[in-house]
């Protein structure tokens, strides 16, 4: 027997699905699309509103209250750097697409991260679901995306939401289940409701590893970056695809630098944030 | 001491024949002991159960402070953890202010814990997020006090153990003889009748725990709480109790004052660890007094001319006295009738704890 008649039918099968999908689930897929690229087109249009130096001056004053006057001045002059090469926009739509690829990672992320910090039985089909996210080379997450959703950043958005949100799940229910015992004891013995055990004990507890779980569901993201460039994101992550097919080996190299520029930033930014924001509480 | 009709609404705590018994085959075990009485042994043995608290009954009464002194192991953090149901009897009843407390639904157990037992423990448990001041006033804000209104109560209670300069700071910011002030502060604030205290002062320096042992005792008495007190310090449970029980793998093995508890140690056990206990300042002149008539019937004729003094007078204060009349013996007055004869051999019988040898050789 032929065995490439079963991997004939099973692809026909995927086909017929992905078609099936396409005509009768449409509108789910089209609501999707149109939630991901609104909210991208806002905040782009937002970071694009001032125009450079202003940005660069304000990056500049959020790194010397955060962290000090010289990765204030470093960070601004890095941008302006960006400007100088031309790739403003490129790399203003970047942070864009980085910012809303996270913040619905969190959003879906942090929820099912609770859950999973408090159900038992959901945390263990959770797990071995983020191994696969995890095991699975990202690329795979572009397929199904531009099947349904076509060229463009909403695909680019849900295959880095989907490699975004495993660390903020994880480390969100592992803060979650690691309060201490004596402050669950003194939950229980000061006559805590389950909802003031939650807000007022587990949370609390929780903040720091949720904090580094957003961090590094943050640096995912900025790694998907080039690698979404090929379904069309626009930013720096096309910049450097196209270049590199094109073989236009010193505007790839420039669009690299303005990567790591912009992932430096926001990852000192974010960091000093949550140590600001946890020194504050211990 | 007490009289029986006041000492029935008196009675804070009553914890009647309470077992705890841990383990997965709990239930059988539980239903072996009521069957057929095992010892923990056998339970160990036949249901692989730990007995955690074994058949303990005791009283709390108003205004006092109850002490439960056993060494690690012996359930007595177990049977405290009882008292506010933060683990469940295996059998037995207990009563908190006359209501069963097994039988309060959640959100009437929530409520006893929060206005009517409060509890200290150990690890002293601060929120590291949160203010001294936010933390004494936990209590009233889980209850829904208003903000004003609670930081008052707390700065109150701050006050109470000398923090008041302290309201602003971090856990972290302070040492750990002040955190567990605040420890105190916050079962102080929620204004409960009861506190429950869980070895609060173990991991404490000498010194402190000393100095807080006493601070303690003199708040609660001035509040008018009652406490139950969990240590694995004799001389800590005797500075601090009015009444102590020592317990011993689950069992109670006795229950007293710390006299009755120096002077008259129920087994083998309790009279080791009571070896070492000073006795000056608790053994009283009626423990160690001989009869008059045995006195008599020695060379001595008339009491009438010695030095007379009260049977509630300690050790220390009967070697005073003969010290300063230089003579050997002290009649103990009571009543305005001599009731007993304090010799210096009594004396010397009481220092020692020997008053069997004293009463023989007198």
């Amino acid at each position: 027997m032929d065995t490439t008649v079963i991997t004939d039918v099973f692809d026909e099968r995927i086909d017929d699905a992905l078609i099936w999908i396409g005509d009768n689930a449409a509108f789910l897929f089209e609501g999707i699309r149109a939630a991901l690229e609104g909210t991208y087109e806002a905040i782009l249009w937002l970071v694009s509103l001032p125009p450079f130096y202003v940005m660069a001056l304000l990056v500049g004053v959020l790194g010397w209250r955060l962290i000090r006057w010289q990765a204030g001045v470093l960070a601004g002059v890095a941008l302006v750097a960006c400007a100088a090469m031309g790739l403003w926009s490129e790399t203003m739509s970047t942070l864009a697409l980085v910012a809303t690829a996270t913040m619905m990672a969190l959003l879906i992320g942090i929820p099912l991260g609770i859950i999973a910090g408090f159900v038992r039985t959901f945390d263990r089909i959770l797990q071995p679901s983020l191994d696969l996210i995890q095991t699975l080379p990202p690329y795979i997450y572009l397929l199904p995306a531009i099947a349904l959703m076509g060229y463009g950043p909403a695909t680019a958005l849900f295959a880095t939401v989907i490699v975004a949100m495993p660390p903020v799940v994880r480390l969100t229910s592992l803060g979650i289940r690691r309060t201490p015992h004596a402050f669950i004891e003194l939950g229980h013995a000061s006559g805590l409701t389950p909802w003031q055990m939650f807000a007022k004990i587990r949370m609390p507890f929780a903040v720091p590893s949720m904090m580094a779980g957003i961090n590094q569901s943050l640096m995912m993201a900025f790694g998907m970056v080039v690698i979404a460039g090929i379904v069309g994101s626009g930013g720096l992550g096309e910049t450097i695809y196209s270049a590199v097919r094109t073989l236009d080996i010193a505007t790839s190299i420039n669009a690299a630098i303005a990567i790591v520029i912009l992932t430096m930033i926001i990852d000192r930014l974010t960091q000093s944030a949550a140590a600001l924001a946890k020194g504050a509480a211990s | 001491m007490t009289h029986s009709k006041q000492h029935e609404s008196d009675v804070l705590i009553d914890c009647q024949s309470v077992w705890k018994i841990f383990g997965a085959r709990a239930k059988a075990a539980v239903d072996a002991v009521q069957r057929d009485g095992l010892s923990k042994t056998q339970i160990l043995n036949e249901y692989d159960c730990v007995v955690g608290v074994s058949d303990a009954s005791l009283q709390v009464r108003r205004g006092e402070i109850f002490c439960i002194m056993g060494l690690s192991g012996s359930g007595k953090s177990t049977l405290v953890r009882l008292l506010n149901r933060l683990i469940e009897p295996s059998l037995g009843r207990i009563m908190v202010k006359g209501k069963d407390i097994s039988a309060l639904n959640a959100a009437e157990l929530r409520d006893m814990r929060a206005r009517h037992i409060g509890m200290v423990f150990q690890s002293v448990a601060l929120l590291p997020n949160r203010t001294v001041l936010e933390n004494a006033a936990f209590g009233l804000e889980i209850r829904g006090v208003g903000k004003e209104e609670r930081f008052k109560t707390a700065r109150a209670a701050l006050d109470k153990v000398g923090l008041s300069d302290w309201t602003g700071r971090y856990p972290s910011q302070l040492s750990g003889g002040m955190q567990q002030r605040v420890g105190l502060a916050r079962a102080i604030a929620a204004d409960p009748e009861i506190i429950l205290m869980d070895e609060p002062f173990s991991a404490l320096d000498p010194l402190i725990r000393r100095q807080l042992q006493d601070e303690f005792r003199q708040l609660t008495k001035s509040l008018g709480k009652s406490a139950v007190f969990i240590t694995h310090d004799l001389e800590e449970a005797i500075r601090i109790g009015d009444r102590i029980a020592i317990m011993k793998d689950g069992v109670i093995v006795q229950v007293g004052d710390a006299e009755e508890i120096v002077t008259r140690p129920a087994d083998d056990y309790v009279a080791e660890f009571v070896g070492g206990i000073s006795r000056v300042h608790l053994v009283k002149a009626h423990s160690i007094m001989i009869p008059v008539a045995q006195y008599l019937s020695g060379p001595h004729t008339n009491i009438g001319a010695l030095v007379r003094t009260t049977p509630e007078a300690d050790i220390g204060a009967l070697i005073d006295l003969t010290l300063q009349s230089g003579r050997d013996t002290i009649a103990v007055v009571d009543d305005g009738e001599v009731v007993g004869i304090v010799t210096t051999r009594a004396l010397l019988g009481g220092v020692s704890g020997s008053q069997i040898a004293t009463l023989a050789a007198a």
